[in-house]
């Protein structure tokens, strides 16, 4: 008996010790050519023209032709194209037109040609009422008939190789929107529009770009490989990038630090310290600021509007007053909300057009100070104060009492919203904070339901303030309920230029007039923090996001050691 | 016997059927909208509506529910709202990954409870007995997140015994058969435990129970007056009808089998049925947690048989009609 137990117990431990070793010696590359990048959650499908997560639009723009090889100059804060599949390019009519050359040279995993055919055909999908893409708006400024897009008139084919786009008007982003990559036209020509997001081919793309699609085990891990017939400039260095579906932060970060992965983003400010302390194989790198948190206020009366079916329109009793709103700024730390949780990746804000738009970023604007006093004032010039004594402000017979809203499990809003209800009940606001299932979070936002809210919002490349801050409440995105008449003005100039430093001062314009308005209480931007580990190397983190340019990216050093 | 079952099951189907209106009224009426992934900045608000019309989300909730009883009763789940895909399809991929999981930490619960309860109640009152006992309550007590990510921490991360997530390493199907079961292997062992472990320190409370009182019957005295050494006493003669609450747990952890845990597979991301009803709720996905739920049900009521079914095959005493 005892032997048989000896023998059971021997063989656990030599279980339990060969799970700790690693495959081969430290000089070995267990995964040679191959980086593995850990993702939060699995595309939707590989079709860009229907997928709708963040992290699929990524990985498309590894699988499909790029139309441009786009990158972001930092000095000017713009992007910047160069040739990729679009060989050259040239502006006609006034700029109305563009004519594009394709390369002749770049095929489908099936042998079959790109064509132009295959870039109309996609814009007809991308346009087309039926399909819904939620790219749709980048065919928003071509040719429209009767209320839908015209792809015959919007883009004229010369041969195999050359097409004409035609635009209704000129704007500074026009390249921009003919940067949505082909999908093939002889897979789909047949397809039910309708049904589109759920097309079987959806599942196993044909690749003219740099990756192809090895392996798709869904909810589990997606093997690029790369694609030896990739004719693009740009061709795939490394042999393979693995994305691994983990979604509970810590197991992420866990995985990082053991180096079973070699990417990954977000990692949370506080555990920076620790993986530069006792990680020296991590690197930690930062994405430009593109989201910014910020109190939503309703400027209008919300409840009034949704209960006369979307038609009275009247100042919120608290929030409708600009005075308060700013009193509202200057009351609230934000730095301290900063210094608190973001340490040196949070970056105060002023409106919600990012510093990284150097162009257009109106740097003579001064951040609003933390100052109670002035906020004070602000309030008291607008009917506020503490008429009874009890510490609390009143006007008209009403208390300043509010509830502040977020979603559910945020813990870098559940941060901000106590240090917001504490320096509000410093000014006599009572601020009760309530938090709020994700889902149901943001569709009443949507809905206008809440007066006051902790929201954050990730911005575009392309600069376009107009659902946000046109003065269309019924907009769901103008969360607001803003209007002003000037701005609708401005985001009608800025979008009618011929280029982007035409637009310019209308844009610097703009946020001047969100500055002075506090629509919202622009807390601050955030910079996305992203862990690599120094193996794999060559990457381009930055505003385009951490997997841009996979292409790049090469394993060891130049040197050829390998750094685990 | 068979006409006990068929009885059984034809009472189950107004059951089942009451449970998935129940469950259909409810999500529905829930707040929170599956286009919502569409109101982003550079998406156009009006796609959101499009989508919701093109998932029938516009017409009257009680043509939605005509619409959907009659798909439901031809075995036709519908497409999920954010994988779309075949509802049927996303069971396929998950059904198998949580059996794994599930069945393997059932076993582990069964075995190492019957062992705890077993050894606790031949040693009843003793330092043995009470110590287990104190283990079991404290075992049971320890939320499972905190005990999965504390054996994270420790196994994975500092001791760097096992892996932390996934169920298998990355590109693992390149590697020859063996290697691939023991790289699956390796990957179960923290979710098992945590799944089992917690469970066995009940089951092995319902085991020492029942076993002390069938320890007390006078067939058990007999045995022992025949002269039986212990050990044949308890395994041979009590342990039998010890079982049968044990039995019971088999029967009752059908659900559990094929509807995963969503705690331990969440935190493991064990790409299972858990994490796909977490992600379906998340994203208000209405046909993938109609159908599951329609699954759980399903298991709930066929549980219940199989324990009754089961009862009646260990123990003679009881029969069915």
């Amino acid at each position: 008996m005892f032997t048989r137990y000896a023998t059971l117990l021997l063989l656990f431990s030599l279980f339990l010790s060969s799970c700790g070793k690693k495959s081969g010696s430290k000089s070995e590359d267990p995964r040679p050519e191959t980086a593995v990048v850990a993702i939060m959650g699995d595309v939707d499908n590989f079709n860009p023209v229907v997928s709708a997560e963040l992290i699929a639009s990524q990985v498309n723009d590894a699988i499909f032709p790029q139309m441009f090889d786009v990158k972001f100059a930092t000095g000017e804060g713009r992007l910047v194209y160069g040739p990729m599949l679009v060989k050259s390019w040239e502006f006609l009519n006034g700029q109305k037109d563009i004519r594009l050359d394709l390369r002749g040279d770049v095929f489908w995993e099936d042998g079959i040609r790109v064509t132009a055919e295959d870039v109309k055909f996609s814009y007809g999908l991308y346009g087309s009422q039926e399909v819904s893409s939620p790219r749709q708006n980048y065919v928003r400024n071509m040719i429209w008939t009767d209320g839908k897009f015209d792809v015959d008139r919007s883009i004229e084919i010369i041969n195999d190789s050359t097409l004409i786009f035609h635009f209704d008007h000129t704007y500074p982003t026009q390249l921009f929107h003919l940067n949505l990559p082909p999908v093939p036209k002889h897979v789909f020509q047949n397809a039910d529009l309708r049904t589109l997001d759920s097309n079987p081919a959806n599942a196993r793309p044909l690749s003219a770009g740099p990756f192809r699609l090895e392996k798709w085990i869904r909810q589990q891990e997606i093997v690029l490989a790369r694609n030896p017939k990739c004719n693009l400039p740009y061709p795939a260095k490394l042999k393979r990038v693995i994305l691994r579906v983990i979604s509970e932060p810590v197991t992420r970060l866990t995985e990082l630090k053991k180096g079973t992965i070699d990417m990954m983003w977000p990692i949370n400010p506080e555990d920076v310290q620790d993986i530069q302390l006792n990680y020296p194989s991590i690197r930690i790198e930062t994405m430009p600021p593109r989201v910014y948190e910020y109190v939503g206020w309703a400027n209008i009366d919300f409840k009034a509007w949704n209960e006369s079916g979307r038609k009275v329109i009247k100042p919120h009793p608290l929030f409708g007053n600009k005075r308060v709103r700013q009193a509202l700024t200057y009351g609230i730390n934000r730095q301290q909300i900063i210094d608190g949780f973001l340490g040196g990746y949070g970056q105060l804000a002023t409106s919600d057009i990012s510093p990284i738009f150097r162009w257009a970023y109106n740097f003579g604007l001064k951040p609003y100070s933390y100052d109670p006093e002035k906020a004070r004032n602000l309030l008291a010039m607008a009917g506020w104060t503490d008429t009874d004594g009890d510490g609390i402000l009143d006007h008209n017979g009403r208390k300043f009492e509010f509830t502040l809203r977020y979603n559910a499990g945020n813990a870098r809003r559940a941060y901000a919203a106590n240090i917001i209800q504490d320096n509000l009940k410093k000014l006599g606001i009572i601020v009760n904070i309530e938090t709020v299932e994700g889902v149901v979070f943001y569709e009443k936002i949507a809905r206008k339901e809440y007066d006051a809210f902790l929201a954050g919002f990730s911005v575009g490349l392309a600069i376009d303030p107009s659902d946000r801050w046109g003065s269309d409440i019924q907009n769901p995105l103008n969360q607001a309920g803003f209007r002003n008449t000037r701005v609708d003005e401005l985001i009608r100039y800025g979008q009618n230029v011929k280029s982007y430093l035409e637009a310019a001062p209308f844009w610097k314009e703009l946020q001047a007039i969100l500055h002075e308005e506090q629509p919202f209480t622009f807390l601050y931007w955030i910079k996305e923090i992203v862990g690599i580990n120094n193996r794999l190397q060559n990457t381009e983190v930055g505003i385009l996001g951490a997997m841009n340019e996979m292409w790049n990216w090469t394993i060891g050093s130049p040197q050829g050691s390998v750094v685990y | 016997m068979l006409l006990y079952i068929l009885k059984r099951v034809i009472a189950a189907i107004p059951l089942i059927f009451g449970l998935l209106t129940v469950t259909f009224f409810i999500i529905r009426m829930a707040p929170g909208d599956p286009a919502s992934l569409y109101l982003q900045g550079n998406v156009d608000p009006g796609i959101a509506d499009r989508v919701r019309r093109n998932l029938g989300l516009d017409d009257p909730l009680p043509l939605q529910y005509v619409k959907w009883l009659k798909a439901t009763a031809t075995g036709e789940f519908g497409v999920s709202f954010s994988k779309h895909r075949p509802v049927v399809d996303i069971l396929a991929d998950a059904i198998p990954n949580t059996l794994i999981l599930t069945t393997l930490a059932l076993f582990l619960n069964i075995a190492l409870g019957v062992l705890i309860g077993t050894l606790s109640a031949v040693t009843r009152g003793s330092w043995v007995d009470n110590i287990t006992t104190v283990l079991a309550l404290f075992v049971y007590s320890i939320p499972e997140f905190w005990l999965a990510l504390m054996l994270i921490l420790g196994v994975s991360l500092h001791l760097d015994l096992l892996p932390a997530a996934q169920m298998h390493s990355p590109n693992a199907d390149q590697l020859p058969m063996f290697a691939y079961i023991f790289d699956l292997a390796k990957h179960l062992v923290l979710p098992v435990f945590v799944l089992g472990f917690a469970s066995a320190a009940a089951t092995g409370r319902y085991m020492r129970g029942s076993l002390l009182d069938v320890i007390k019957q006078d067939y058990i005295r007999t045995a022992r007056a025949k002269g039986l050494p212990e050990w044949k006493v308890v395994g041979k003669h009590a342990m039998r009808n010890a079982m049968i609450p044990v039995i019971t747990i088999v029967g009752l952890s059908l659900p559990f089998l094929l509807g995963g845990a969503v705690v331990v597979e969440a935190v493991f991301d064990w790409p299972g049925m858990g994490n796909v009803l977490l992600e379906a709720i998340f994203s208000r996905d209405y046909p993938v947690v109609i159908a599951l739920t329609a699954i759980s049900g399903l298991m709930v009521v066929l549980g219940n048989l199989l324990a009754d079914v089961l009862y009646a095959i260990v123990d003679p005493r009881i029969r069915l009609e």
